[in-house]
């Protein structure tokens, strides 16, 4: 197996004295796709931002690429690691190509972006299905559409590490397939994609492991294709999940 | 492909034409008219007119103009939020409380420069540190935290304008109110060549680091995972922003309105990328303000009205009909 590119070692959190999260540790290796999942306020957007380097944590360290995260410099981060953030303003009046190419920042070391930089924005606008907005203003587009664009702007940035915090919550069924399925084509390329998420069908589809938080730490980690042989751990997110075993896959529905 | 720089090119040349445009053709216009030969022979006194007082002025104009705009649109992406103008921080209404004084106390001189000047600089600079101070907790600096830090002494100066203004005798209480609308007027030289080469030092250094308030305007997280040194960038850009708010300000009061209207109108037509922004709005910003004090100057001659009523008159209605007609996005 190849070697984790990411690599969360003992990571701890806390404000103040409470402790938000305690001895974490993972690795992530590339072409994983890695669904962290957990109750609202389980830490899991917490350790991403700390994964990101927006929060440097108060124990433990995480390593990219074997260096360590605090060492590094924005650029040698963002060239190793692109973060998609929770919830980002709706009312940007750049174009959507502009904000595309944004991701390119790390690599281009000039007041405007290389031939090269626009042919990887181009590249990743067609994978994220959002070319045809590319003049579009961002403020006139919808949610999902936007949301293709900031995506293809975390592509752009071409980074072996791809972080996502909540990237489908508020988008359609059919946008967070497409959304999902974009990941999931990205992890198969080898990058190592972690995803914040919810929604425990989309993860099992889609997902290649599944990380549970609980009790300021991880709960489980399992991987996705015999997750749902000992379903015990949905019930971290609550008591009313069954499994299904159809025909096929076995699905997660409600009671 | 995606969109080349063309359009960049075009719009920042066309408004540099203008730009030029304005700084040879305004200052033929004023109350007395110049006579183009007598200018040409250099006679009396219409070159002098035009050299001393109407360049000067203009150049003033243009510079002051193109100042407030660049510092708005900075404001404006980096703090994220459209209302932001160069005042928004304090840092302008520090320089104001710091002219204000002077007057109030008929400093002319202190060291050497005028009072007015030397107030505006001083007061600035300490507003700059309280600010920056009150803004940082533990190190950390963030917009939000700059903004409600920048707005709560910005009120806190405005009201001590008001107390020194209240408590002043009626010849500098009528120089105070004529200072506040804020206008041009004809400076010497050498410190018009001065405030030149700040504006354009200060301008090239915010300009050229276009990329980075455009990934500040989208959020913070974002700007960092893009690659770029927030608290950095924060700290420039305020440093940065102010210095031309000041050093403006100081040199022709607070005058309202092209901070804020200039970048908002230009937003609307070429989108939000501030390297094609941020210089359209130096130059249109400086075109607006020069072009509303040529028209102060022949309104109502041989009276005056200054340059600062001009732009709130004229902007204000034409900001209304902008947002009826729907083209501010």
């Amino acid at each position: 197996m190849t070697p984790p590119v990411l690599r969360v070692r003992n990571v701890g959190w806390r404000v103040a004295t409470v402790p938000v999260l305690e001895h974490v540790s993972f690795d992530v290796a590339p072409g994983e796709f890695v669904a962290v999942m957990g109750r609202n306020g389980a830490g899991k957007s917490t350790l991403l931002d700390i994964v990101a380097g927006l929060r440097a944590p108060t124990e433990g360290a995480v390593m990219l690429a074997d260096r360590a995260l605090d060492e590094m410099t924005s650029i040698e981060r963002a060239r190793t690691l692109a973060h998609l953030p929770q919830s980002l303003r709706a009312d940007l009046s750049m174009r959507a190509e502009a904000l595309v190419l944004m991701g390119r920042y790390a690599h281009a070391d000039r007041w405007f972006e290389s031939d090269e930089d626009r042919r990887i924005a181009e590249e990743a606008m067609q994978r994220c299905e959002c070319l045809e907005f590319r003049r579009r203003i961002l403020a006139t587009l919808s949610g999902g559409e936007r949301q293709r664009v900031f995506l293809a702007a975390c592509l752009a940035q071409r980074a072996p590490v791809l972080l996502l915090d909540e990237p489908a919550t508020f988008l359609d069924v059919d946008q967070q397939l497409q959304c999902f399925s974009v990941l999931r084509a990205e992890a198969d390329r080898g990058t190592a994609c972690v995803a914040v998420t919810h929604d425990v069908n989309l993860a099992l589809t889609f997902c290649t492991r599944l990380i549970v938080m609980a009790e300021r730490g991880v709960a489980r980690d399992l991987p996705t294709e015999t997750a749902l042989d000992d379903p015990a751990w949905l019930r971290a997110f609550s008591g009313r999940l069954i499994v299904e075993h159809g025909d096929s896959r076995p699905r997660v529905r409600y009671q | 492909m995606l969109m080349r720089r063309r359009p960049v090119v075009a719009w920042v040349g066309g408004s540099g034409l203008l730009f030029a445009a304005a700084a040879l053709l305004l200052p033929f216009v004023g109350p007395s008219a110049l006579d183009w030969a007598r200018v040409w022979q250099r006679q009396e006194p219409d070159w002098s007119i035009l050299t001393n007082l109407r360049l000067s002025r203009t150049l003033l104009g243009l510079f002051a103009g193109g100042a407030l705009a660049l510092a708005g649109s900075l404001f404006q992406s980096m703090l994220r939020d459209a209302l932001a103008t160069p005042y928004t921080l304090g840092v302008s209404t520090g320089a104001s409380l710091g002219a204000v004084i002077a007057i109030a106390f008929d400093w002319h001189t202190v060291a050497g420069v005028v009072g007015i000047w030397a107030g505006a600089l001083v007061g600035a600079g300490l507003i700059l540190f309280v600010v920056m101070g009150a803004a940082t907790r533990g190190g950390q600096l963030s917009s939000s935290s700059l903004l409600l830090a920048g707005i709560a002494i910005n009120s806190v100066c405005a009201a001590l304008i008001l107390l020194v203004h209240g408590l002043t005798g009626m010849s500098q209480s009528f120089a105070i109110s004529r200072w506040l609308i804020g206008g041009l007027d004809a400076i010497e030289r050498s410190t018009l060549l001065v405030y030149m080469l700040v504006v354009i030092a200060t301008g090239i250094i915010i300009i050229r680091q276009g990329r980075q308030w455009n990934l500040l305007a989208v959020g913070e997280a974002w700007a960092a995972t893009r690659g770029a040194q927030v608290r950095r960038a924060l700290f420039q850009g305020y440093v940065a922003g102010s210095i031309l708010a000041a050093t403006t300000v100081a040199l022709t009061g607070p005058i309202g309105f092209v901070g804020l209207v200039v970048p908002h109108l230009l937003r609307g037509r070429l989108g939000g990328d501030d390297r094609m922004l941020m210089p359209c709005a130096f130059l249109l910003g400086g075109v607006l303000l020069a072009s509303c004090d040529a028209l102060g100057r022949v309104l109502l001659a041989p009276a005056e009205i200054p340059a600062g009523a001009i732009t709130v008159c004229i902007g204000g209605p034409y900001l209304i009909w902008v947002i009826r007609r729907g083209g501010l996005r």
